[in-house]
């Protein structure tokens, strides 16, 4: 379904990835791991087509590079984690502009019923139905993060790329927002892509993943089967099964 | 309150406003006496026998296009500073930030000192030349952005702007230095007037006002996308590079007629976009027509008091817009700021 060819981006003259060759089958998530600086966000921009890249990225059969934006749009969402608010729109406004490339392109024209329809249904997705007048500079970190996944959700895609979609969230909308993309994926039509510091977490949202290193992919396939204690502790520069272990002991004697 | 009624109360203010422009002056002429001339000059009605050809004439020829005038500029400049904050992702940019100012300055400067006229044209050789200075140094800020960064990104294109402004207007202040016995008449240039207005000069503004709200409200959703951010809006399926070079074109194009036919007059473009966001929420659909059709209203009401409040002395209009507009927005801007907090 999406196929990238040796991947190669970066920022400037500093070369972040390098060669990134990998296909990402249909129904399935995926969760890239790796140590701060590996090109994990680099390869979910560069898949996006939200920085320039040089290799394939190939989507149905068709570079990304011959698709226009709104058609890219309709298949692949990043969900964004816009920090700053410089205009407060609703709650309902903003995800309704995930709605863009479905919309008539005409003078004057308004989101259809198929629109509002989408829209509601996603509000309600996220639990943020009650707070659709609200302007969104006046929500929390969390809230505001559902509403930008509702409007990931709006576009209709088959795939949503996410970077660290959990930064702002407590503990019970991390594992809500975990659960939902789950759910999502589960009819076999959708796929998350991931980029989490969180290894519990991402593994909550799926068993696949790709660690990288230095900007490649050092290792991919089920987590169990792929990773091990030396080469956790390789990849991180820490002892990263003896933290889990010891945070696991202390969980199991909780009552 | 519902925006259709905030609408009316808004369109009701723009007549108001108008009328008020129209009826006071230096000397004073009742509204029935106005809006007899205007049924009879629009629709061919008898003139009452109390309204003398003069006082007909000072309606329709004088005070008339100069209000209209006024609110055409303000309601262009509004829309263009709205486009501009929104592409730029900045609430304080405008076309000035890219060097529309600088640009027409610079050119009119060189045709007042000069003398020089282009043939055909004659009489309007300073607006054209003022109009191709600004357009020419946005575009030229745009090559040069592009040059650099070929994302084009907001900070980019802002830098540039303001290094390119900078740099006309040192040459501006070599062409102004050189030629001192000119100064006077090319500084109330800058500053802004209305006075002299032509119906002609109001029609080549409403075209340009109405081709540009109707691209603007066609580009609503994109500048919508466009204030979360570049990727985003990328994402959502935006052709980035393009709308944004029709944007700012569009913005540049909407400033420099302004600048071009009265001269440079700030602020207008910065404070109606904020309030109407206050008032309507962020949505440009409504944003956009909603803020010229404020910026239209302010300043025929700043020209109002640019010409009477030391009468017969005349202020320039761009001071008093400055005056209003600077504490005005202060309190508009920090009033926000300090609520969100």
């Amino acid at each position: 379904m999406l196929s990238l060819h040796n991947i190669c981006a970066g920022y400037g003259s500093t070369r972040v990835l390098h060669g990134i060759t990998f296909d990402f089958l249909p129904g399935q998530n995926y969760c890239i791991l790796g140590p701060n600086g590996c090109g994990k966000t680099t390869l979910i921009r560069a898949m996006a087509g939200l920085i320039p890249s040089e290799g394939e990225i190939i989507l149905h059969g068709q570079s990304i590079r011959q698709m226009k934006r709104r058609q890219l749009a309709a298949s692949m969402a990043v969900m964004s984690q816009a920090t700053q608010i410089y205009f407060p729109y609703t709650v309902y406004d903003t995800v309704m502009l995930g709605r863009y490339q479905h919309m008539s392109r005409r003078l004057f024209s308004a989101p259809d019923a198929q629109d509002r329809q989408k829209v509601e249904e996603c509000l309600e997705q996220v639990r943020l139905s009650d707070l659709r007048h609200k302007p969104i500079d006046q929500l929390s970190g969390g809230q505001r993060q559902r509403v930008f996944l509702a409007q990931a959700l709006a576009q209709d895609p088959e795939i949503i790329l996410l970077d660290e979609p959990t930064n702002h969230l407590d503990l019970r909308h991390q594992i809500e927002l975990i659960d939902y993309l789950r759910r999502w994926s589960s009819d076999g039509q959708h796929t998350v892509i991931g980029v989490l510091h969180d290894v519990n977490l991402a593994l909550q949202l799926t068993d696949h993943v790709l660690f990288m290193k230095d900007g490649q992919i050092v290792r991919h396939g089920l987590f169990h089967e792929t990773a091990d204690a030396a080469f956790l502790r390789q990849l991180y520069d820490a002892d990263i099964a003896g933290f889990m272990q010891t945070s696991f002991d202390r969980w199991r004697n909780i009552k | 309150m519902k925006n259709k009624v905030k609408f009316l109360l808004f369109l009701a203010s723009a007549l108001a406003a108008l009328a008020l422009g129209v009826c006071i002056g230096s000397s004073r002429i009742p509204l029935g006496t106005v809006l007899s001339v205007l049924s009879h000059k629009l629709f061919g009605t008898a003139l009452p026998e109390s309204v003398t050809g003069v006082t007909a004439s000072i309606v329709w020829s004088i005070r008339f296009p100069r209000a209209v005038m006024a609110f055409l500029i303000g309601a262009a400049l509004s829309a263009s500073g709205t486009v501009m904050q929104s592409v730029l992702r900045n609430p304080l940019a405008s076309s000035y930030t890219l060097g529309v100012s600088s640009g027409a300055s610079l050119l009119a400067a060189v045709v007042l000192v000069t003398g020089f006229s282009l043939p055909v044209i004659g009489s309007y050789t300073l607006p054209f030349l003022g109009f191709i200075g600004g357009l020419g140094t946005v575009f030229l800020a745009m090559a040069l952005s592009m040059r650099f960064d070929r994302g084009m990104e907001n900070h980019t294109i802002i830098l540039v702007g303001m290094v390119l402004s900078l740099f006309v207007n040192a040459l501006l202040t070599l062409v102004t230095a050189l030629s001192s016995e000119r100064l006077s008449q090319l500084i109330f240039w800058q500053m802004g007037s209305f006075s002299g207005e032509t119906w002609q000069n109001c029609g080549l503004v409403l075209t340009v006002l109405a081709l540009g709200l109707c691209i603007l409200q066609r580009y609503a959703r994109e500048m919508d996308l466009m204030t979360f951010g570049e990727e985003q809006a990328l994402s959502a399926g935006v052709e980035m590079r393009r709308v944004k070079l029709i944007l700012i074109a569009l913005s540049a194009l909407l400033t420099g007629t302004a600048v071009s036919l009265v001269g440079v007059i700030g602020f207008v473009d910065l404070i109606a976009p904020h309030i109407i966001r206050r008032l309507f929420g962020s949505n440009h659909r409504l944003v956009t027509p909603m803020a010229a059709l404020f910026g239209g209203t302010f300043m025929v009401l700043a020209d109002l008091l640019a010409r009477t409040i030391l009468s017969p002395l005349e202020l320039p209009v761009g001071a008093v817009t400055a005056l209003i507009g600077a504490p005005f927005f202060a309190w508009v801007y920090f009033h926000r700021k300090r609520g969100a907090a």
